[in-house]
């Protein structure tokens, strides 16, 4: 396997668990987060700080990240879920902005310049420092992500989460806590964008604000939406065509973000259930009333 | 010190309101946050600079071009990009606005390239002092023609048969149906006059902060969404105050707590309205 394969492929499996916790929003709780690279980023900077400063080991300091992460989005969600879906995409998008300036402004961030020298994993004394080790360890959390919403989307909550997305006064007839549902699913998913985060941190080993902007959280939208909203199959598929396709086509860069905002409208248009959204249950939910 | 920092936030506030209406009324009436408003802010400005810059027009007819063409432009998007889709679950056309944004933002990006523009045409603005306000002439012209568009948008809502044909599709589509009015044209009318106005903010705060550039819609766009959940989103005159109210507050923030957070202050006002009064100042009709 050559270097670059497993640079795509490692960065694919990232992108996995950042398409699937963003999945879990818009396909679950029927919502959508514009600031979805924010939790990403918070991920990447709290593993990167705790393992800069206190120096934890990689699994504590993903850990932090997981939890950091995670409390931001039930910050955020307590008091926007209740609301109608817009309101979340624009207070995510909001939040975006001010994470992206906070990264900016504080010193402990580094700034513009970012952090640098952030330590490669070493998990009971095996060093993940080399590509396909690191490529184990990926593979591994992308195993435990897709089990973990596996496990989670099959169960009496998965389908109460599915109620309330195709219709939210039904679900809240049932008897079933939808605010409650809504917060504790947005907190999962944030949770997860930071464990990507850290993945990433610990990966690249130099992180700056410019990776955690709005154009990773649209990029994030583009994968679920191409892989069919609501589908965990669909948002790997769409992970990892979006990592591999811009690499293929390098003429496609200056184009990128026409291309997926453009892919964005003609994929709701035409072919809403995305590449592997299931049709039948995709299109009740994309056709409501 | 404060009372020109409460100047330049009336200014700001001013164009944040205009850009606001468009998203009330859009909101009213469809349901729909319509969030390529920002790009066709960008994009007015962008065709009034341009026109501006061949020399061959003066600047009444750049600015109202500019103003058609935003006007336009907003027609073709809820043509493409929101009919289609109407009917669907509503996390539908809120991705496909997204969608659009990105596309015109880079659209722009690729047609007019990354850097600045400045104005093409210097004006030559005083600072005139009225009872001990120290007051730019630029300052004042923009924000009597806000006003001005203000004034008219309430007086074609409240007393033409289109106006009130608009209000009548905001409050209940299939009544207004039956009634005889065309739902879908009414739709695009709201789309172009929305459009329109947020043309015109654009080539102001082209002028103002002498720039244009194909993100500039991107922050006025969001803070102008945030003025109109403050004022209640759905409602008109809520649209106005929240935009003033919203651009004051962004500029005495920025001058007395923290200057690197003034794109913050926005978001941090949107959150604390959500949290403590979701319909806004003035009862809109949003939840």
């Amino acid at each position: 396997m050559s270097a670059y394969f497993l640079h795509l492929a490692i960065l694919g499996g990232i992108y996995i668990i950042l398409a699937i916790s963003l999945n879990l929003i818009i396909g679950y709780a029927g919502q959508v987060s514009l600031g979805h690279a924010a939790f990403f980023g918070i991920g990447a900077y709290i593993s990167a700080l705790t393992s800069l400063y206190w120096g934890f080991p990689f699994l504590l300091a993903a850990l932090s990240a997981i939890l950091f992460s995670g409390v931001c989005g039930l910050l955020l969600g307590l008091p926007t879920l209740r609301l109608k879906e817009d309101y979340l995409a624009i207070v995510t998008l909001g939040f975006g902005v001010i994470v992206d300036l906070v990264f900016l402004n504080l010193e402990i961030t580094g700034g513009p310049d970012g952090l640098a020298g952030i330590p490669s994993p070493r998990i009971l004394g095996l060093s993940f420092r080399s590509p396909v080790m690191y490529l184990f360890l990926t593979l591994f959390m992308v195993l435990l992500t897709l089990a973990l919403t596996y496990r989670l989307v099959h169960s009496y909550h998965g389908r109460a989460l599915r109620a309330i997305r195709d219709h939210e006064v039904t679900a809240q007839v049932m008897g079933i806590n939808t605010p409650a549902y809504k917060v504790a699913i947005f907190t999962l998913a944030a949770a997860l964008a930071g464990l990507a985060g850290s993945l990433y941190a610990h990966y690249i080993t130099f992180i700056n604000p410019e990776s955690f902007g709005l154009h990773t959280s649209i990029l994030a939208l583009c994968m679920v939406v191409l892989g069919g909203m609501g589908s965990i199959a669909g948002a790997v598929v769409g992970a990892l065509a979006l990592t591999v396709l811009p690499e293929l086509l390098r003429s496609f860069k200056a184009y990128q973000d026409l291309i997926y905002g453009g892919l964005l409208v003609a994929l709701l248009i035409w072919r809403p259930e995305g590449l592997l959204g299931r049709g039948k249950l995709s299109l009740k939910f994309i056709s409501r009333e | 010190m404060f009372l020109q920092q409460l100047l330049n936030g009336l200014t700001a506030g001013a164009v944040y309101a205009l850009i606001a209406l468009g998203y009330t009324m859009i909101y009213g009436i469809l349901g729909l946050i319509n969030f390529a408003q920002g790009e066709i802010y960008m994009f007015g400005a962008f065709v009034a600079v341009l026109l501006l810059g061949t020399g061959q027009v003066n600047f009444f007819v750049a600015f109202a071009a500019g103003m058609a063409a935003a006007a336009i432009l907003g027609v073709v998007l809820e043509r493409v990009a929101f009919r289609p889709l109407r009917g669907s679950h509503p996390l539908v056309p809120l991705i496909s606005a997204i969608g659009a944004s990105i596309f015109l933002q880079s659209l722009a990006l690729l047609l007019f390239g990354p850097n600045d523009r400045p104005f093409p045409i210097q004006f030559n603005f005083r600072t005139i002092t009225i009872a001990g306000l120290p007051l730019s002439s630029l300052q004042g012209a923009i924000l009597v023609a806000a006003l001005g568009l203000m004034v008219l948008l309430l007086l074609f809502v409240r007393y033409t048969r289109y106006g009130k044909a608009i209000v009548a599709c905001a409050l209940d589509q299939d009544t207004a149906r039956l009634m005889g009015i065309n739902v879908d044209r009414m739709v695009a009318l709201t789309f172009l006059i929305g459009s329109a106005l947020s043309g015109a903010a654009g080539i102001m705060m082209a002028i103002y902060y002498n720039a244009t550039y194909p993100r500039m819609g991107l922050l006025p766009g969001l803070k102008a969404f945030s003025a109109a959940i403050l004022g209640g989103v759905g409602n008109i005159p809520g649209a106005i105050l929240g935009g003033v109210l919203l651009g004051v507050a962004e500029s005495l923030g920025a001058a007395y707590v923290s200057s690197g957070y003034k794109d913050a202050i926005a978001f941090a006002i949107l959150i604390l309205v959500l949290l403590f009064r979701p319909q806004g100042i003035l009862k809109g009709r949003g939840d």
